[in-house]
């Protein structure tokens, strides 16, 4: 299979997680991918494993997205890229009345404002390349979360942000916003094990699918392959909604 | 025309110095209310109560709400009083700029004034709003459901109002605290005929703009501040995380 050869991908927050896999995933398609995450031991350690299997076409750059400086380096070291996953994330779950400012600024600093700077950043060379945006969103875009206003407000912004990048940069550049539901990865492992009965709170998460369960990476990460992909050719400004059936109703 | 009864109640109104701001502290005024009338400084609010008629129920509550502290400003001459039953965010800036031209500056604007700022004014108003189990209207956009070209920034920011507003209406009620999004088109305001005259062809600018919505007018601002007295008062009371559309149609489909 080689649906991404001589393509050159850049995955936000790729070090692990969603990210990972669908690194891995466009790895296997013949991509060349920058793996990115916050440090540089993480970055070095993935990039280098995924390297050995892929020669030749795996790079790492650190940067902290939270940083402009570092935003602004990721995309001068990222070159000519055809493909930006905005995969990175923040999620702190926290009620309105200890809502704190640093979180509120983390949050939407990472999961809009970093995506939003790196597509102006990396925006002539997209356009030049018939280039694609694959923005990383969330069920949080469209279902209401108690205790995760912020990251709700970041994630609906992030769906704006899609439609009006694909508005206006229609038809040389797609933009497209994955909205995954529940998935297993360390951020969820986390937000599970700092609440006070951790196995509840992973019962709540997987009630939430019609599906009855967590998504495992994989599967988001092949909505993203399909958006990033040149067999995607109608499509774009959409948000793809791959949630086990979260937004679409309730199990009885 | 519907008439709401607001005596006895305190509303906070962000961004009321002109345009729908202002037509809404006017309406909630002769309904009744105490108005916290906001703006972004002192004079914006003198200048607006003076336009309204005297009347002890108008509190001016300046602040510039791009900031938290300035958020618990807008909200401080309330826990004075201490009692609000509802807020209605609405102070907003919109600058139409192109992808290549929206600055940093310009993005952090945005982003902290449209979606910051309700995020940390109802933050501050949840102690009052908990006690009168009250309700907060955010005041969004179309473009709140849908992008146009040239406006990366709102867009983006009143988008990331409607995601607000479900997710602190899911917080909040179990608290009895109401929390609904209004989704306005196009509005005849000042500043739009500011930027009508800016374009250097007033009636093409208003002929775009009518074009755009089906009805084929723009809104009159007392029309969308008429249904936010409806959506603050007991009719509304079953209704919570809502994005209410007003928009003459242009969300709907394409003429």
């Amino acid at each position: 299979m080689s649906l991404f050869a001589d393509r050159h991908i850049l995955v936000t927050g790729s070090t692990r997680g969603l990210g990972y896999a669908a690194a891995l995933k466009f790895l296997e398609e013949a991509a060349s991918v920058v793996i990115h995450g916050r440090n540089m031991k993480g970055v070095e350690a993935t990039a280098s494993a995924l390297a050995r299997q892929h020669p030749g076409r795996v790079r790492g750059i650190a940067a902290d997205l939270a940083d402009r400086k570092a935003q602004d380096h990721l995309a001068a070291e990222s070159g000519e890229i055809d493909v930006l996953v905005n995969c990175a994330g923040v999620f702190r779950d926290q009620l309105l009345q200890h809502a704190g400012e640093s979180d509120w600024r983390d949050m939407i600093e990472v999961n809009v404002t970093a995506p939003w700077r790196l597509s102006r950043a990396l925006l002539p060379v997209m356009r030049r390349r018939q280039g694609v945006i694959v923005n990383v969103g969330s069920d949080a875009a469209l279902l209401g979360y108690a205790g995760s206003a912020a990251y709700c407000a970041s994630k609906g912004a992030l769906a704006g942000l899609t439609r009006a990048l694909a508005t206006e940069l229609a038809p040389e550049v797609r933009a497209l916003c994955v909205c995954p539901g529940p998935i297993d990865t360390d951020m969820m492992r986390e937000s599970v094990a700092s609440h006070p009965d951790p196995a509840a709170a992973r019962r709540l998460w997987e009630s939430y699918p019609l599906l009855g369960r967590i998504a495992d990476p994989a599967e988001i990460a092949e909505a993203i392959l399909f958006a990033a992909s040149p067999a995607c050719t109608f499509q774009t400004g959409a948000l793809i909604i791959v949630d086990g059936g979260a937004t679409a109703g309730r199990r009885p | 025309m519907l008439s709401f009864d607001y005596r006895g109640k305190s509303v906070l109104v962000t961004g009321a110095g002109r345009g729908l701001g202002f037509a809404m502290a006017r309406a909630f005024l002769e309904a009744g209310a105490r108005v916290f009338v906001n703006d972004r400084n002192a004079e914006l609010v003198r200048a607006a109560i003076a336009r309204l008629p005297p009347c002890d129920r108008l509190v001016p509550a300046p602040a510039d709400l791009s900031t938290p502290d300035g958020a618990a400003n807008a909200v401080a001459p309330a826990l004075a009083a201490g009692e609000l039953h509802v807020l209605i965010n609405n102070a907003a800036v919109n600058v139409e700029k192109s992808i290549e031209e929206t600055s940093d500056e310009h993005w952090d604007q945005h982003l902290a004034v449209v979606l910051g700022a309700p995020f940390f004014t109802a933050k501050a108003a949840l102690p009052l709003l908990r006690v009168s189990r009250g309700c907060i209207i955010n005041i969004a956009s179309e473009l709140g459901l849908h992008a146009i070209p040239n406006n990366i920034a709102y867009v983006s920011a009143k988008h990331g109002v409607l995601a607000l507003t479900r997710a602190l209406a899911i917080e909040l009620a179990p608290s009895h605290i109401r929390v609904n999004a209004l989704c306005p088109g196009t509005m005849d305001t000042e500043l739009m005929r500011q930027c009508a005259q800016d374009s250097g062809d007033a009636d093409a600018y208003y002929r775009s703009f009518r074009a755009y919505h089906p009805l084929g007018r723009l809104a009159a601002p007392e029309e969308i501040a008429d249904f936010v007295l409806c959506l603050a008062s007991p009719a509304a009371a079953f209704m919570t995380g809502s994005s209410i559309v007003i928009d003459g149609g242009s969300t709907a489909g394409r003429l």
